[in-house]
């Protein structure tokens, strides 16, 4: 309004400076009381659609958080809906009849029937998660399905025949054989060296001992 | 005598994989079907029931006098499939399992595994060889890729070169599982493979490098 009077006559410009000033504070007071929570009336307004697009719209997208692209013909109905579609209002309708039509009596009986069938399945429910998790436990407790000595046994068995030789004649002959070889390989130092052993340890104890004086 | 034996060794190498990629491990009898199970899953030919095998194997040695090595005596290992009568008879030889460092997954051993004819063990008893044991394994057979699965029960035989069902005893209550490769000089790379795949059987068995020096 003041714009056209002021493109068409001529006015006074200092007092229409002045009157610019005055609507840009007022405009400043506003934008401020809009912004408060004490104005929820000014807040409530109606949407309507002005205009339907199928062009994607960054703002309306940025708006609404990535929901909504755009305001077209698909999207629109169901957004301004303010009732439910025809279909489920008669349902709903037939369902509140009936529900009026049923006495308290059965009502309640119902009530408490539906109460106990829940109840139940709750307890079925948590009966099988317990004896689940009992499972999970006690498989986690006993999870022994090889030993270590059953596989000391037969590696040594498939390896070196051990436990599988049979104390037969027919074996005699050849248990000296057998064992010559194990007894040399668990220990290497020869027969004619045991008188030794003993003299070589107890000097190392000796040394040792006055080696390190500060250990006793 | 000597050169030609390396000279065969070095042929040896050039035609046939000879390198024993191994992990072993055991089950007990009760849950050897769910292993099997996995097994199953996790090999090829998952649709196939699995593969069944029953072998005779006869150990024989020979005392080697003049050898100045830690080993004093020689093992070949005979083997015969009770239930494929005209399947070749196979001749075998292992090397010292080495446990290597921890970088290395898998026991490396040499072998050698050679078809022959039925005739064999006159043949070695002819060079001097002595049967030093004998057993019945029987099991179930896998491959994925080429690594091989066999997971067998070990008998002891209670009367010498009997092998029917009545004079076979077990020798422990487990199944003993063994994985793996042969493959030629230097393809360190499959203990990956190998545990990565023992990883799967966890915990139900424990594929393990198994140090043979730990055997009594």
């Amino acid at each position: 309004m003041y714009i056209f009077k002021v493109s068409c006559t001529l006015v006074n410009r200092p007092s229409a400076l002045d009157n610019f000033a005055l609507l840009s504070g007022q405009l400043n007071s506003l934008k401020q009381l809009l912004k408060g929570d004490k104005m929820p009336p000014l807040r409530n307004y109606v949407l309507f659609p002005v205009l339907l697009s199928q062009d994607a719209d960054p703002h309306l997208e940025k708006l609404t958080e990535g929901r909504v692209m755009s305001c077209n013909h698909d999207l629109v109905p169901d957004y301004l809906r303010t009732k439910p579609e025809p279909e489920v209002e008669e349902k709903i309708q037939t369902l509140s009849n009936k529900a009026a039509t049923i006495s308290t009596e059965t009502n309640t009986k119902q009530l408490n029937s539906l109460n106990k069938i829940t109840s139940n399945l709750l307890d079925i429910i948590n009966s099988a998660k317990d004896e689940w998790e009992n499972d999970a436990s006690q498989k986690g407790a006993q999870p022994q399905t090889s030993l270590p000595q059953e596989t000391t046994n037969l590696v040594g068995a498939i390896t070196k025949g051990l436990r599988l030789r049979r104390p037969d004649t027919s074996m005699q002959q050849q248990q000296p054989g057998q064992m010559a070889p194990s007894s040399q390989q668990s220990q290497h130092p020869k027969p004619g060296g045991i008188g030794k052993v003993p003299s070589t340890i107890k000097t190392n104890i000796k040394a040792a001992g006055s080696s390190h004086p500060y250990q006793r | 005598m000597e050169s030609s034996g390396t000279s065969f060794n070095a042929a040896m190498r050039s035609v046939a994989p000879h390198q024993e990629f191994l992990l072993q491990g055991s089950i007990l009898d009760a849950h050897c079907e769910v292993l099997l199970h996995r097994l199953r899953g996790l090999c090829d030919n998952a649709d196939c029931n699995p593969e069944q095998f029953s072998d005779y194997e006869a150990v024989y040695q020979l005392k080697n006098n003049l050898s100045t090595q830690q080993s004093q005596y020689i093992l070949f290992r005979i083997r015969q499939a009770l239930d494929h009568a005209d399947a070749p008879w196979h001749i075998r030889y292992l090397g010292q399992a080495e446990v290597g460092d921890k970088n290395r997954h898998t026991l490396v051993r040499a072998c050698y595994d050679v078809a022959c004819s039925s005739n064999v063990r006159e043949f070695l008893n002819e060079l001097g060889f002595k049967l030093d044991h004998e057993y019945v394994a029987r099991g179930y057979f896998f491959h994925k890729g080429r690594m091989k699965v066999t997971v067998s029960k070990i008998y002891r035989l209670l009367q010498p070169g009997k092998t029917d069902q009545n004079t076979l005893e077990p020798m422990t209550q487990s199944h003993i599982v063994e994985l793996s490769v042969v493959a030629p000089l230097g393809q360190d790379s499959i203990g990956d493979d190998m545990r990565n795949f023992a990883e799967q059987l966890k915990p139900l068995v424990l594929l393990e490098k198994f140090d043979h020096r730990r055997l009594p």
